[in-house]
C-alpha cells in the first residue's frame, strides 16, 4: 500500500511556521554579526606579534572547530540559563533558550569566521602593511584602515557562504525543543501525524532559500572574476 | 641624519647583513647598489625599523631606531618611504591615499590634508587624477603618487627601495625626474636603485653592497671612475654595458 500524502496541515500552520522562521533568522543574524565582530578580533589576535594573544586565539579556534556544534549548543543550553539567572537575578522560570542558542552559535561561528577573516587578511599583499606602517600608522590603524577593508572585499563570498551554512545549522536548536523553523514544522507534523509532509515541506523551504542565496553569492563573484 | 653603526641581521642561520656602517648627512643623496640578494633592500628597511636588526645601532635624526623604547610610529611618520611595488592603497581614491596618514597620524584636518595632498599631486604632475582609483593609473603615475604620499608627511629624509624596478622602461624617466627634482631641492635621500645614470647625475655618494656587506662607500666620482673592489668593477662593467 502506497503512502498517501496529505498536505492539508500546511496552510493552517503557516503563521506558526513563520514565527519559527523568524526565530531561525534571529539566531542567524545575531550569530552572524557577533561572529564577524568577535571573529575579526580573534583573527587579529591570532596574527598578533604578542604571543599570549596568539595562544588564546589559536586555542579558542581549535577548541570550537574540534567539537560538534550540537554538543556546544547543549552545553550552552545547560550553562547559560544557570549563569544568566544568577548574574541578572532573573526568575528561574524565564525562558532563556533563545538567548542560549544565540550565545552558543555566536561563540561557535566566531571560530569559523576568525579563520575566514585570517585568510582574508593574509590574502592582502604584505607590502600594504609595510607601506601603512611606514607612513606612521600603528599596527591597529593599519589593520582597520588599510588591511581589513581590502580583506573584507576578498572575503564577501566566503562570508556569505558561511552565513548560508549557519542558517541551515540553526535547525540544530531542536535539541532544546526551541521552536525555530525546523522545530515548528516538526511540532506541526507530530501534532497532525503528518511528519513526512511537514519535513519535506521544511526541506523545500530551506533548499529554496539557501539555493537562491548561493546563486546570489555566485552572481556577486562573477564581475570580480573578469578582472 | 642617518647613522648606521655595525648593523648585522640574520634570518635563522642565514646572514643578511654583516657589520654594515655608514652615514647619510643632511641634504645628501646616497645611492645604494649591488647585485640582487646583496642585502641592499633589507638595509634600507632597517632605517625605519620595517626590518629589525640583531646587532648594531641605527640613529635617525637623534632617535635610535632599534631601541625598544622608541616610538616607531612617530619616527616613521617623519621618514618617507617609496616601495618597489608602489603600495598605493587600492580601496582608496588617490586623494584618500594622500590624506589617510596626514589625518590619522599627524592629526591634520581633512581640508588641510586635502589641500596639502593636492598641492603635492600637482607637483608630481598628476592633479587631474585626484579622484581616480590607483588601479586606473599607469605604474609610473602610481609611483609618482606614492612619492607625493610620502611627501605629504613633511619627511626629514626619503628612502627609496628600488622605485623604478617594477616599471616599464618608458615610465622610468618620469619617476626619476621627480626624484631628481627632490634631490635638487635639498631633500636628504637614500635610494636603492640600479639606475646608474641617476646615480651619476644626482648622488653625492654611492654605497656598493655584496653578500650583506658594504664593500664600497665613496663619493660618486671615485666610485664610477675607479672602483676599488673587484666585485664592484665586475658589477659596473656588467650594468653599464647595457
Amino acid at each position: 500500500m502506497a503512502y498517501e500524502f496529505d498536505w492539508s496541515s500546511i496552510p493552517g500552520s503557516l503563521p506558526f511556521l513563520a514565527e519559527g522562521m523568524l526565530v531561525s533568522l534571529e539566531i542567524t543574524a545575531v550569530a552572524l554579526v557577533v561572529g564577524m565582530v568577535w571573529g575579526t578580533v580573534l583573527a587579529l589576535m591570532r596574527l598578533s606579534p604578542v604571543a599570549p594573544l596568539r595562544w588564546f586565539a589559536t586555542g579558542y579556534i581549535n577548541l570550537f572547530r574540534s567539537v560538534p556544534l550540537v554538543m556546544v549548543l547543549l552545553w550552552f543550553f545547560l550553562i547559560v540559563p544557570q549563569l544568566f539567572t544568577q548574574l541578572f537575578n532573573l526568575s528561574p522560570t524565564t525562558d532563556l533558550r533563545l538567548t542560549s542558542a544565540m550565545v552558543g552559535f555566536a561563540l561557535f561561528e566566531s571560530a569559523y569566521y576568525a579563520e575566514i577573516i585570517r585568510a582574508g587578511i593574509q590574502s592582502v599583499p604584505k607590502g600594504q602593511l609595510a607601506a601603512a606602517t611606514a607612513l606612521g600608522l600603528s599596527r591597529l590603524q593599519a589593520m582597520r584602515l588599510v588591511i581589513l577593508p581590502q580583506a573584507m572585499r576578498n572575503m564577501v563570498p566566503l562570508l556569505l557562504t558561511q552565513a548560508i551554512v549557519l542558517f541551515q545549522d540553526t535547525s540544530l536548536v531542536y535539541v532544546s525543543a526551541l521552536a525555530d523553523f525546523f522545530g515548528s514544522a516538526y511540532k506541526v507534523g507530530d501534532r497532525d501525524g503528518r511528519l513526512v509532509e511537514m519535513l519535506l515541506f521544511a526541506g523545500v523551504v530551506y533548499f529554496v532559500l539557501c539555493f537562491a542565496l548561493s546563486r546570489l553569492v555566485q552572481a556577486l563573484q562573477k564581475p570580480k572574476a573578469q578582472h | 641624519m642617518i647613522q648606521i653603526d655595525n648593523v648585522s641581521k640574520h634570518y635563522g642561520a642565514f646572514q643578511v647583513l654583516t657589520d654594515c656602517s655608514t652615514t647619510v648627512n643632511k641634504g645628501e643623496v646616497v645611492v645604494v647598489c649591488g647585485p640582487s640578494g646583496s642585502g641592499k633592500s633589507t638595509l634600507i628597511k632597517t632605517v625605519n625599523g620595517l626590518e629589525p636588526i640583531q646587532a648594531g645601532r641605527i640613529v635617525v635624526d637623534g632617535t635610535q631606531v632599534n631601541d625598544p623604547k622608541t616610538n616607531l610610529s612617530k619616527l616613521r611618520s617623519r621618514v618617507g618611504m617609496v616601495f618597489q611595488h608602489f603600495e598605493l592603497f587600492p580601496h582608496l581614491s588617490i586623494t584618500e591615499n594622500l590624506t589617510l596618514a596626514q589625518v590619522h597620524v599627524l592629526g591634520r584636518g581633512r581640508d588641510e590634508a586635502t589641500a596639502k595632498g593636492l598641492a603635492l599631486l600637482e607637483r608630481v604632475g598628476l592633479k587631474a587624477h585626484a579622484a581616480k582609483q590607483p588601479g586606473q593609473l599607469s605604474g609610473g603615475q602610481q609611483q609618482r603618487v606614492a612619492i607625493a604620499r610620502a611627501l605629504c608627511m613633511d619627511p626629514i629624509v626619503m628612502l627609496f627601495d628600488e622605485p623604478t624596478s617594477a616599471l616599464d622602461p618608458e615610465m622610468v624617466g618620469e619617476v626619476l625626474d621627480v626624484m631628481t627634482e627632490l634631490a635638487q631641492e635639498g631633500m636628504t635621500m637614500m635610494c636603492v636603485t640600479h639606475e646608474m645614470g641617476f646615480a651619476r647625475r644626482v648622488a653625492d655618494r654611492v654605497i656598493f653592497m655584496d653578500a650583506g656587506r658594504i664593500v664600497e662607500d665613496r663619493p660618486k666620482a671615485d666610485f664610477f671612475d675607479q672602483p676599488q673592489s673587484e666585485r664592484a668593477q665586475q658589477f659596473l662593467a656588467r650594468i653599464l654595458h647595457h
